[in-house]
């Protein structure tokens, strides 16, 4: 018992309380599925290959699958970040405009997300120059808005 | 520091600790201010806002950090500490205060404190996802606590009383705001919220609204007379909730969040924080939005502050902590700063506002304390 500082005191006290990672999770009324989410994806991919980025950026920041498993998830990023990536760097800053804040706190969560993992790193500059477009849009709220947001993409 | 002189809305600034300052409180004829100085509260008399406060008594009995004070309208100063204990601190006839140690039955930090209108009960804030209510039993003599325990899920960090004193608003680190009943027997009356758009019944700690936010809440208050309860959390938003559940939003302009706020009448509100300065919120015809700054520092690019040459380095773009990144190249380049540099009257987070002068229901000047170790009282 000489390291009695480092007992885990919580451990012997089922009414300790203590905050679980379930306890963090936003209550969502209705978790959605992979199924339930193919015919946006599909649409998404659509609309991204006939160029209109624009209409395709902004059905991808609206109602984002903030409910759904990580596989989902994951799968609904792949066609965000194929979207995100087949934008010329002139346009950006015009779809930016068209977005509203809600969309704009979105788009962030999808770029930083799109910066953690592989596949997104491999377009790590193409993210970036949305990035900096956006802070020069709408700049640090929506990052504080990420910061702080438990709805995760 | 240099006074903001193009702004007129700073009216006294007071430099008291070198410590930060995360509560402060006037009594009710704002002849008394109570700050929070890491394990003291300090009492100041304010005879008037032109001359500094003078110490007219410590109190020490925390060996903690104290996280918040609240003087009833009877003059009672409670305070609430990261030891886990709250004290009730009675005014004595000779100007000292005797306390008495209040039960809180909670195994973490208390975060925040505030009295009931009617000064006969409070509510503490923990980490131990607990409220305690708090309220005198005179056959003991003693400070006794009632627990709100359901369904907080971490930490409080703010609590306000309606002026009915039994509506009790809590936010905290789970990011929910809720709505609690804190009525104790025999010293609330069902009258009290007879015909309250809240609920029909109030039994002790039951939860009568709830509403996800997401993020931190770092302050909530009360506008009793319209039945509305204002919040502010750390997306940077100030939020609006009515009795049905109808919530308004807006953003802070600069993005960074609030810390608190303050009620100026039933359409305004100052909102502070992390930009040092308040800022002022109204409600128009389309909803809640930025009405003005007050005592803000301009920004560098309106203000050309002679700069030396090959100074204009890429990372200038005037946007992110140039005033501290200037300050630091003078230094380097001068070994001084130059006197043309602005500062606000708070030079670090605001903390905490409270009201200070009130004429027909509108609240005229505010006070604030800050991580700076300030209190500076504005007009709005």
């Amino acid at each position: 018992m000489s390291d009695w500082r480092r007992i885990d005191i919580d451990a012997f006290d089922p009414e300790s309380g203590r905050l679980t990672a379930q306890d963090l999770i936003p209550p969502y009324s209705h978790v959605i599925t992979a199924q339930e989410l193919q015919p946006k994806i599909q649409q998404l991919r659509s609309l991204s290959s006939s160029g209109d980025i624009s209409s395709a950026i902004k059905l991808a920041t609206n109602d984002p699958p903030y409910s759904a498993d990580d596989a989902t998830k994951a799968q609904y990023m792949m066609a965000v970040l194929e979207t995100l990536t087949q934008v010329r760097q002139a346009d950006i800053t015009n779809i930016l405009k068209g977005l509203n804040p809600q969309e704009q706190v979105v788009l962030v969560k999808y770029l930083y997300k799109g910066m953690s993992i592989t596949e997104g790193q491999k377009q790590g500059g193409i993210l970036l120059a949305w990035f900096e477009k956006l802070t020069q849009v709408a700049g640090v709220t929506p990052i504080v808005h990420y910061l702080s947001d438990r709805q995760t993409v | 520091m240099l006074p903001n002189v193009n702004d007129k809305s700073v009216l006294a600034v007071f430099k008291l600790v070198k410590a930060p300052i995360y509560s402060h409180c006037f009594s009710s004829d704002r002849s008394l201010l109570a700050i929070t100085c890491e394990t003291s509260c300090l009492v100041y008399r304010l005879t008037n806002i032109n001359s500094q406060p003078k110490l007219v008594a410590t109190l020490a009995n925390h060996d903690k950090t104290i996280t918040a004070v609240d003087i009833s309208i009877h003059g009672r100063i409670v305070t609430c500490s990261q030891d886990r204990n709250a004290y009730v601190w009675e005014p004595l006839s000779d100007g000292s205060y005797k306390p008495t140690l209040v039960l809180l039955r909670i195994n973490r930090a208390a975060t925040s404190v505030s009295w009931a209108p009617n000064g006969y009960k409070f509510a503490v804030g923990s980490s131990a996802r607990i409220i305690a209510v708090c309220y005198y039993e005179q056959e003991n003599n003693w400070w006794v606590s009632k627990h709100i325990k359901k369904p907080i899920k971490s930490t409080i960090n703010c609590l306000s009383w309606h002026e009915n004193g039994v509506l009790l608003a809590a936010g905290g680190t789970d990011g929910f705001i809720r709505v609690f009943s804190g009525f104790i027997k025999g010293l609330d009356t069902k009258e009290a919220v007879a015909g309250s758009p809240w609920g029909s019944k109030f039994p002790f700690g039951s939860l009568i609204k709830e509403l996800y936010q997401g993020s931190y809440i770092h302050d909530v208050e009360w506008r009793s007379k319209i039945e509305k309860v204002a919040y502010v959390a750390h997306d940077g938003t100030l939020n609006i909730l009515d009795s049905q559940g109808g919530l308004q939003s807006v953003n802070s302009p600069d993005g960074l969040p609030f810390r608190s706020l303050a009620w100026i009448n039933d359409h305004e509100i100052v909102c502070a924080g992390y930009s040092c300065h308040p800022i002022l919120f109204s409600e128009a015809s389309q909803g809640w939005k930025f009405a003005k700054n007050l005592d803000k520092v301009a920004d560098a690019a309106q203000t050309p502050v002679a700069t030396g040459e090959g100074e204009e380095g890429e990372d200038d773009n005037g946007t992110f902590g140039i005033s501290a990144l200037r300050k630091f190249k003078e230094l380097d380049l001068k070994g001084k700063v130059t006197t043309s540099v602005k500062e606000s009257a708070h030079e670090n987070a605001i903390m905490e506002l409270a009201p200070f002068a009130e004429s027909n229901g509108q609240v005229t000047q505010i006070s604030s304390c800050g991580l700076d170790g300030k209190i500076v009282l504005y007009t709005v």
